[in-house]
């Protein structure tokens, strides 16, 4: 356990361990990755990744800039489809159902498969209408179901009690970690099943930090997480599982505790303790 | 302290000297020109004084009296080289244009005279000015009122005097009658008898329309006969009253002696408004000279657009640019977002782009010629066939009117919505579209619930300069739908309310009509100047309220700091 983790006024890691031992091979999968290799035009950034991601934990993907975590995130919600030059092989199992296949409802399974961006990115709308939007999208109309989702959302995001007056205020109005808060509101009101969380609190104060790291402890009794951070400290807070990646391959994927404290890998170890990255 | 030129140059200090220069210069331009066609157009609506003199020329005198409207300076010599008599040593004379009125005795209404000529100056208080109908103004004496040809009033002085204030104020309440019948008679022959007519036509397209159909079910044809003989019945009606009327309008006439001592007799309903300028406070003219402009601005023309009002053509113009915005704002949107957001980006969009941007570029007149060929007599033609074979051979969209002349100015002003719409598209940050999608929206829906909304300023800016660019646009007009004076409004009571096949007026047509096409120069040079500054502040006004509209939406959708 690092030192600065305790120096905090509620010991994440004290509530998070609770003595129970993790072991990758008891989780329930959520999403199996095999042999994923993708490139953006003649560069191949991912080398042919297999993973899998346990079902209501939190799994932290950690790396040097440009490793590739990102980019393994993105392809979780298939957000690289939006790149034209993205070219990608090998499959990612959902529920035993590859999630590249051509019978794919793609917005669908961006509904099942949340993502949190690093910056803030509320719409231009109220704060209602944001955590109202992914309902609407879904063709949801009657008001007292969105009224509800909409108070469940922020409540979860531990929003509800600062916004509850000015509900129909501008989104814009708010601080960068309301606004991440928000965000992550109008993610889990759509009830996805995982949540991606891309370096969700990078652009925010320590306090704000603070916050959104409590909010993945709670949130993980309801969602898969996996969470890309550059912060190592972030991970070994937050996380059950951390994948150490490096320039584009998948250098070593284990329990944090163990990945941080034991690294059977001599890339892995040098990284955390600060040799290179 | 001395500074060398090297180093007030380093400062930059001649710099900000050449830039405020050039705004100063742009300032000083656009507020003379505002203020040169508004001191202009303005002043023509003030009642001037009316002037009486004797012009001695050559031994003969003659009395005018008259507005001083201009006067200028013109050299004795070309004077004399001209044969006037001009006073020896004399190096310049001063040449007065006089508004004299009465075209129906002298046979124009302005005429020019050299200052030095005229004697016995004066201004009569009991001298009045008319206006009327037809042959422009009246300036002379009152004399006598009639009623059916029996003289009710009459007074034979010069002296202004209670006796005369009393003809001076049957005379006031005879015109007020007149005017009162005459607003009658217009709201029966303009709006009932125009209701009737516009019905009786569609009836007889609409009988037309069976025989062509070769419908033989009789109760059809006995139906619209019915009905066109109740149309006929009331006609008559309305026919008896307006005959009444017009008797009842026609009842008073006056007497009048100008000034060169002809006395004419003129019917009362002729006239418009009756004054007595050399006899007005400075508050009878303030009042007056409001009532003034509010004619000219809510009026029909008369005389050939020289008198009157231009409302017709304000209202052409406004209606004109509202279906150019209504047209033009979806179309280059819907192209903008295909270019933006669904063509593959690449040679073909690029050369599209380029060529978009170049149709911003093309003479607008040309514009007009294409509207021509293209929408009215292609498209006009076969829309006609198809859809109106019973007005035939009179064209119903075949001929120029307002959707052609709306259209090609629509399609004058695509690239510049497309543009701005693009350059909007273009300015949404990824992380708002990537928001959306990853909450599980599609394409099309993250366009329509995110994009769009974000992007509605610059269609709005897009559309402020379309609307800029179109409103002042005149030549493609002539040849698409404007006219010099339309019968009817394209907007009113009848249905389909909306008359997208009609003929309307332009404000930039009619200054262009008003200042080269008038038979009365003089009379029409003042309205020229009025009509640009009312054109000018119709297109600020259009401007001003779509660019409010733009602010209200960058307000509500305010760009996120990215």
């Amino acid at each position: 356990m690092t030192s600065e983790a305790k120096t905090h006024a509620i010991d994440i890691s004290a509530m998070q361990r609770d003595n129970r031992i993790l072991r990758l091979e008891d989780e329930t999968c959520t999403l199996q990755v095999k042999d994923l290799r993708l490139s953006y035009g003649e560069k191949e950034a991912l080398h042919g990744i297999d993973m899998t991601i346990p079902k209501n934990r939190v799994t932290a993907f950690i790396g040097p800039s440009g490793c590739g975590k990102s980019t393994l995130l993105r392809c979780f919600n298939r957000m690289n489809d939006l790149v034209d030059s993205c070219n990608i092989t090998g499959q990612i199992l959902m529920d035993d159902q590859n999630i590249y296949d051509r019978s794919v409802d793609v917005a669908e399974l961006r509904r099942r498969v949340g993502m949190v961006f690093q910056k803030p990115n509320p719409f231009p709308k109220s704060i209602y209408e944001n955590v109202a939007y992914g309902l609407r999208i879904q063709g949801i109309k009657k008001k007292r179901v969105i009224d509800d989702t909409v108070e469940w959302a922020l409540r979860s995001a531990a929003l509800w009690d600062e916004v509850k007056d000015r509900l129909h205020e501008s989104a814009l109005g708010m601080s960068g970690g309301q606004q991440q808060r928000l965000v992550i509101a109008r993610t889990i009101a759509v009830k996805p099943e995982v949540l991606l969380l891309d370096e969700p609190a990078s652009a925010l104060d320590p306090i704000s930090t603070l916050k959104i790291e409590e909010l993945i402890h709670e949130l993980k009794k309801d969602f898969t997480i996996v969470i890309v951070t550059h912060n190592m400290q972030q991970a070994a807070r937050v996380s059950d599982y951390t994948a150490f990646m490096y320039m584009g391959d998948l250098i070593e994927f284990g329990v944090t505790d163990t990945l941080f404290t034991n690294p059977s890998k001599k890339q892995t170890e040098d990284y955390i303790t600060g040799r290179y990255g | 302290m001395r500074v060398s030129l090297k180093e007030w140059t380093k400062s930059g200090e001649p710099w900000v000297w050449l830039n405020a220069g050039a705004v100063a210069i742009c300032m000083i331009m656009v507020v003379g020109l505002l203020s040169l066609i508004a001191v202009r157009g303005l002043g023509h609506f003030w009642p001037a004084n009316v002037y009486q003199a004797d012009l001695v020329e050559n031994g003969n005198t003659i009395r005018l009296a008259g507005e001083l409207v201009d006067s200028e300076n013109v050299p004795a010599a070309q004077l004399r080289d001209s044969g006037v008599a001009v006073p020896e040593g004399a190096e310049f004379m001063q040449r007065d244009l006089l508004k004299i009125g009465n075209r129906d005795v002298g046979g124009s209404d302005f005429i020019w005279v050299l200052d030095e000529f005229l004697e016995n100056r004066s201004q009569p208080e009991m001298m009045f000015a008319a206006e009327r109908r037809e042959w422009g103004n009246f300036y002379g004496y009152l004399r006598s009122l009639k009623e059916n040809g029996q003289v009710v009033a009459s007074y034979d002085g010069y002296e202004k005097n209670a006796e005369y204030m009393q003809l001076w104020n049957r005379f006031q309440e005879s015109i007020d009658r007149a005017l009162e019948l005459h607003d009658e008679i217009v709201e029966i022959e303009k709006h009932e008898i125009g209701a009737i007519n516009y019905e009786l036509e569609r009836l007889r397209l609409k009988e037309r329309s069976l025989q062509l159909k070769e419908v033989t079910d009789q109760s059809r044809y006995a139906e619209i006969d019915q009905r066109r003989k109740e149309l006929d019945a009331e006609y008559e009606v309305l026919q008896k009253q307006l005959l009444d009327l017009y008797t009842q309008f026609n009842r008073d006439s006056f007497t009048a002696e100008t000034a060169g001592g002809k006395t004419l007799e003129i019917g009362v309903s002729k006239v418009v408004r009756a004054f007595l300028p050399n006899n007005m406070s400075i508050t009878e003219k303030v009042v007056h000279y409001f009532a003034k402009i509010w004619e000219f601005m809510s009026d029909e023309p008369r005389e050939a657009n020289t008198e009157g009002g231009i409302f017709p053509a304000i209202f052409g113009t406004v209606m004109m640019v509202i279906l150019m915005s209504v047209m033009v704002t979806p179309f280059g949107v819907v192209a903008a977002v295909y270019l933006r957001e669904y063509a593959k980006q690449g040679f073909v969009t690029r050369l599209i782009r380029i060529a978009v941007n170049n149709l911003a570029g093309v003479p607008s007149i040309v514009y007009g010629v294409f509207g021509l060929g293209f929408f009215v007599y292609f498209l006009g033609g076969h829309i006609d066939d198809a859809f109106f074979p019973e007005a035939k051979p009179a064209p119903t969209f075949g001929t120029p009117g307002l959707m052609w002349a709306s259209l090609t100015l629509a399609l004058l002003t695509v690239p510049v919505v497309i543009v701005a719409t693009e350059e909007g598209l273009s300015r949404i940050p990824r992380a708002v579209r990537e928001g959306s999608l990853a909450l599980g929206a599609t394409k099309a829906e993250t366009l329509w619930k995110v994009v769009l909304p974000m992007a509605s300023p610059a269609m709005m800016t897009g559309v402020i300069l379309a609307i800029a660019r179109a409103a002042g646009e005149v030549a493609p007009l002539m040849l698409v739908g404007v006219v010099k004076l339309a019968p009817s409004l394209p907007l009113d009571g009848n249905y389909p309310y909306l008359h997208l096949d009609q003929k309307f007026m332009h404000l930039g047509f009619h200054i262009y009509d008003v200042g080269f096409q008038s038979p009365n120069v003089e009379a029409a040079r003042p309205l020229v100047y009025a009509t640009a500054l009312l054109l000018v502040i119709v297109i600020a006004l259009l401007n001003m309220s779509a660019i409010a509209i733009r602010n209200h939406l960058r307000e509500k959708y305010k760009a996120l700091e990215m």
